[in-house]
């Protein structure tokens, strides 16, 4: 429903992300910093090392923090705090005027970068003292106004992304960074002789230590709060927040992020320096420190180059303006006005004229942000520098940071703990910061700032209670944040949050454990009804797009369509789908009136949570066990089939046996019948002839008989072998002699010369009855005519090999796999009685492989087989 | 990404913490100077690009 | 004269049936296999084949399917005579059409009644 699948791959490439979060470099780092560095030297990478330190962290913090918000649909930094502590409209609203204080003064700082660079462009004068409508800073400020109020708010669901502002900000991340490289290398390389030159020269010039030390242990806490605020910064801005975790689209981006952002920020930083003591060098004390990178190339001619700068920090503040306008904007209507002006205007109007006043909203928002913006810098801009303006708004925007960070992790945090800890944190930065130089331009008087409110010189705004060694946005920084935190630390433990933050905060922080339950995780009871709420959903949404909606969540949960009463988990979803228009506050607001709600205890809470997670839990229990099941009963299966095979095979052979049985039975039977019916009619030749049928079945039939037994024996392991050690020439020259008779009366040759001397173990009885084996087969299958049969040995590593070769046609190709399979019969015999069992291969196999030998047959091309047979040596 | 690895991230994070804060960054505050740049501002940057080197071996490796 | 193929691939069994028929004064034609045995059917039309089922090549079963499909052997009884002996060979033997099914060992004497009687 949120995300609009975009077709161009590349805007979805994480490089864009990345770049996007350089929004962070603003004008103030395009001139601030070298203002900073020419001045005091170091101060100025506090600013950056914080986001540095912060960004490791990201993998555990930003994910979790993303993940939160893509499950809530949370638009803004507001409501991220205020749905944390149990969706409170008052703590939103409080958030989102801290913004609005915290980033009027950022905008007007880049009001400033703008009309002062500008001017220094154009070589016009400072007009500040004009007349608002000579001063060109007003027209840049009206047109970026209207410019951002257009640009982005053409969607009124404020969760939906915005592809085209985070793309062109990823391209004017890399404009301004291109930029500021070039002038950087321009300056060190083409006006100097390169970093060791610059060095020389301005290590020449009175305190110079100081801009490349730390001064002392006291520019220390200033340099470790400076940190600490940048820290915070990059988390709690409301660009940064919308940029890294509203706009992402993907989690693994911030894979890219970690180390790319650090890296921005290092080429970002490096030629600051290098650009800043060029221009002490060539400028001297009079100029403005902060516009180094223009009056360089100005002064020495290169105005396209100075053009160039003042594009590349253009750029930065379009974008700085655009995203915190946006952000800025989505906050003020969600958290501020339509919850506390607008809602009931909108109960009762259609649902397209509350998209358009949504809209108009936004827009009249953000264009006044500006014009105020602008106010601020006509008001305060000659006092300040661009570096203490953004210090300002850092440190009112770090009083966000307690019940943010405290809020991710410690679950007893609460919404009055927050609202309070950040009143008090505000004032405490509005005394110690923005006070003084309130009073400062209004009476120009320093009357405040050095003796402190009628003369009470602990309460002097720049050194509370006698701290003089902070700089004043450190020292404010500091008492801030002190109170700030304790104040929530102390007011969380002290009063008890209701049950409906307690929920929040156990969703926020073990986030992991009840992303699974996501609609089921909310916990709410008493009495509502479907058409109610389905009243207000139809205002905001339409009713095309609620009926949709709402037949997903019935098809998603497995509820009839027309159901009555609603559940904790519509009500969920349905606030969750009204907080995208006008945000989870107000959403809470509508939707609690359309139901009654029921006070439910802390305890029932959890325990309602507990059952949710266990029931998840249970289910997923139940699923493997159910899966165990499914595979033993597979199992069962498979060996059951197994055992009917195996039950088959047998009934298979015992059919055969008995076959094989019969068959020379009933030869014998028959010319038994003859001889004795004879009535002497038959000749003595065929009696003979009868007579020799009759013992060369009964010889068959006991042989075969035989080899059943054996084979019988065998196959079930019953057999040990007697093995001795033998000659293996020897037992062969045995074999052949007990068959050389029937070899000569078929013409056939038996060539055994090659035969080696090997002496090893084996059972030679048993091995004789192969080596016959072989030999009979090979006289089966020899060529007819002039049958040669060759019998060879071979020694091979750990084995001896002994191969029968026969000069027949070799065995055909669809018997090779079965030969030895006992009762196979080979189709290609030279006899007409066949005179094997069937079993003879099967039980040469048999005898070899429990001599861990092995037994096989080759094809030798058309001419012949050879059946071979190996036996390790030591046995 | 599993746990043991995502820590080694905030680690780092963690030590970068103390390497750019006192008093462990007063050890580089000297007064001199490699190829133009300060030491100071030398030691910054390198533990700093470090930093970048060590989060990509991290997330290239183990980031699935 | 009667004539008779004898279809079986045991030299010695087909040996002393040959005997025994011959002196029935039957005319008998022997093959080794199914095959032989169509080859020997082309040319002649005997009153009766006896019919062993294991053979190689063409088995028992090929073989009366071929028979049965021949019209000129449609007056020739085919027997089988073979050590299958069990229910369902039986059946199967009897419903591809064999006109007696006969099982191994068997008795010349009775063999030679049986088929006397079949060709009557």
């Amino acid at each position: 429903m949120a995300e609009k699948k975009s077709e161009n791959k590349w805007v979805n490439h994480p490089l864009v992300y990345s770049l996007s979060i350089a929004v962070y470099c603003t004008a103030w780092t395009y001139y601030g910093s070298v203002g900073i560095a020419a001045e005091s030297g170091i101060s100025f990478l506090p600013i950056y090392l914080g986001p540095v330190i912060a960004v490791p962290l990201w993998i555990i913090a930003m994910r979790k923090i993303i993940r939160i918000s893509k499950q809530n649909k949370i638009s803004s930094i507001a409501d991220f705090i205020s749905l944390r502590y149990g969706n409170h409209r008052f703590l939103g609203a409080l958030v989102t005027i801290i913004s609005v204080l915290g980033i009027v003064p950022y905008i007007s700082l880049q009001l400033k970068a703008i009309s002062e660079s500008f001017e220094i462009l154009t070589n016009t004068s400072h007009s500040l003292t004009h007349n608002i409508f000579y001063d060109t800073t007003f027209y840049i400020a009206v047109i970026l106004a209207l410019f951002a109020a257009f640009y982005g708010t053409q969607k009124t669901d404020a969760s939906e992304k915005h592809r085209g502002i985070v793309v062109s900000a990823a391209f004017e991340s890399i404009v301004k960074l291109v930029f500021f490289l070039v002038i950087g290398v321009y300056v060190t390389f083409y006006l100097f002789d390169g970093t060791q030159d610059i060095y020389d020269r301005i290590s020449k010039t009175e305190n110079f230590e100081k801009l490349i030390s730390f001064n002392g242990l006291e520019s220390g806490f200033n340099w470790l709060f400076m940190i600490m605020l940048s820290f915070m910064a990059i988390f709690l801005l409301p660009r940064q927040f919308q940029v890294s975790v509203v706009e992402n689209l993907r989690e693994r981006h911030l894979k890219h992020t970690i180390w790319f952002f650090p890296l921005y920020l290092l080429l970002f930083n490096f030629f600051v320096i290098f650009i800043a003591w060029g221009g002490k060098l060539n400028l001297g004390e009079t100029a403005n420190a902060e516009y180094f990178a223009l009056l360089l190339p100005l002064q020495n001619g290169n105005t396209f180059l100075a053009l160039l700068v003042f594009l590349g920090g253009f750029s930065a503040v379009i974008s700085m303006v655009v995203v915190s306008t946006l952000a800025l904007s989505t906050m003020l209507s969600n958290n501020l006005i339509i919850p506390y002006g607008y809602l009931s205007k909108f109960s009762k109007a259609d649902p397209e004229k509350n998209t358009n006043n949504i809209k108009t909203i936004r827009r009249i928002s953000i264009f006044s942000l500006i014009i105020l913006a602008f106010l601020f810098y006509r008001s305060f801009s000659i006092e300040l520098s661009l570096y203490a303006i953004g210090l300002i708004s850092f440190v009112i925007i770090a009083q966000l940071g307690p019940s943010f960070f405290f809020g991710l992790v410690w679950k007893r945090g609460s919404a009055r703990a927050s609202i309070v800890g950040i009143i008090i944190g505000f004032l405490f930065t509005f005394y110690t910061l923005i006070l003084p130089f309130t009073i400062q331009s209004l009476t120009e008087s320093t009357f405040f700032v050095e003796n402190g409110p009628f003369g009470i010189a602990l309460l002097k705004p720049y050194s509370l209670l006698g701290v003089d060694f902070l700089s004043p946005p450190a020292h404010a920084f500091f008492w801030s944040m002190l109170f700030n935190t304790i104040t929530f630390l102390v007011v969380s433990i002290s009063f008890r949050g209701n049950y409906r933050e307690r929920n929040y905060a156990e969703l926020f922080i073990d986030n992991k454990n009840y992303s699974s339950l996501q609609d089921n995780a909310f916990v709410w009871k008493g009495e509502a009804y479907v058409s109610n709420i389905k009243n207000v959903l139809n205002k905001f949404l339409g009713t095309e797009r609620t009926e949709r909606a709402l037949d997903l969540f019935f098809r998603k949960y497995d509820l009839p369509k027309d159901t009555e009463k609603a559940d904790a988990r519509l009500i969920n979803f349905s606030e969750k789908l009204l907080t995208g228009s006008i945000g989870s506050a107000s959403a809470k607001i509508l939707i609690s009136n359309v139901i009654k709600e029921e006070e439910i205890s802390l305890i029932e809470v959890l325990k309602i949570l507990e059952e949710s997670k266990e029931n998840i839990s249970h289910n997923k229990n139940l699923q493997e066990k159910s899966k165990e099941l499914t595979q033993l009963t597979d199992q069962l299966k498979n060996a059951n089939n197994e055992l009917i095979f195996k039950d088959k095979q047998k009934d298979d052979f015992l059919d055969t046996v008995a076959h094989e049985i019969k068959t020379p039975l009933t030869g014998i039977r028959a010319a038994t019948e003859l001889l004795i019916d004879d009535e002497d009619e038959m000749p003595s030749e065929l009696k003979q002839k009868f007579l020799n049928n009759i013992l060369q079945d009964s010889d068959r039939l006991s042989r075969m008989i035989n080899n059943i037994l054996d084979f019988e024996k065998l196959t079930t392991d019953r057999i040990s072998l007697d093995s001795k050690t033998h000659n293996l020439k020897k037992s062969i020259e045995k074999t052949i002699e007990s068959l050389m008779h029937i070899a000569n009366q078929n013409n056939i040759s038996i060539d055994f010369s090659q035969i080696k001397d090997v002496e090893m173990r084996y059972d030679e009885d048993r091995i004789i009855q192969v080596i016959t084996n072989l030999i009979s087969n090979a006289m089966k299958f020899c060529d007819k005519a002039n049958g040669k049969i060759f019998i060879t040995n071979k020694i091979a590593g750990n084995e001896v090999e002994v191969c029968v070769t026969d000069n027949g046609k070799g065995i055909p190709m669809e018997d090779i796999n079965y030969i030895f399979d006992k009762f196979y019969q080979s189709k290609n015999q030279n006899t007409k009685k066949p005179e094997g069992s069937g079993l003879g291969l099967a039980i040469s196999k048999q005898i070899i492989e429990k001599h861990q030998g092995k037994i096989w047959v080759e094809n030798i091309k058309n001419s012949g087989a050879r059946f071979v047979f190996k036996l390790p040596l030591n046995n | 990404m599993k746990r043991r690895h995502e820590q080694k991230l905030v680690i780092l994070s963690i030590v970068l913490f103390l390497c750019f804060n006192v008093p462990i960054i007063l050890i580089f505050d000297i007064n001199y100077a490699f190829f133009g740049i300060p030491i100071l501002y030398f030691s910054i940057f390198s533990f700093w690009a470090l930093s970048i080197i060590i989060s990509y071996i991290v997330l290239k490796k183990h980031y699935e | 004269m009667n004539k008779i193929l004898i279809v079986d691939d045991e030299p010695n069994i087909v040996m002393s049936l040959e005997y025994a028929f011959k002196k029935q004064n039957f005319e008998v034609f022997i093959a080794r296999d199914g095959s032989e045995a169509l080859e020997i059917l082309k040319n002649n039309i005997p009153n009766v084949v006896l019919l062993d089922i294991m053979m190689p090549n063409v088995d028992g079963y090929q073989t009366l399917k071929e028979i049965k499909a021949d019209q000129n052997l449609k007056h020739t009884k085919v027997v089988f005579l073979t050590a299958k002996n069990k229910a369902s060979d039986v059946e199967k033997g009897l419903e591809l059409g064999a006109d007696l099914y006969l099982t191994k060992p068997f008795s010349i004497k009775k063999i030679i009644a049986i088929i006397n009687e079949l060709i009557q």
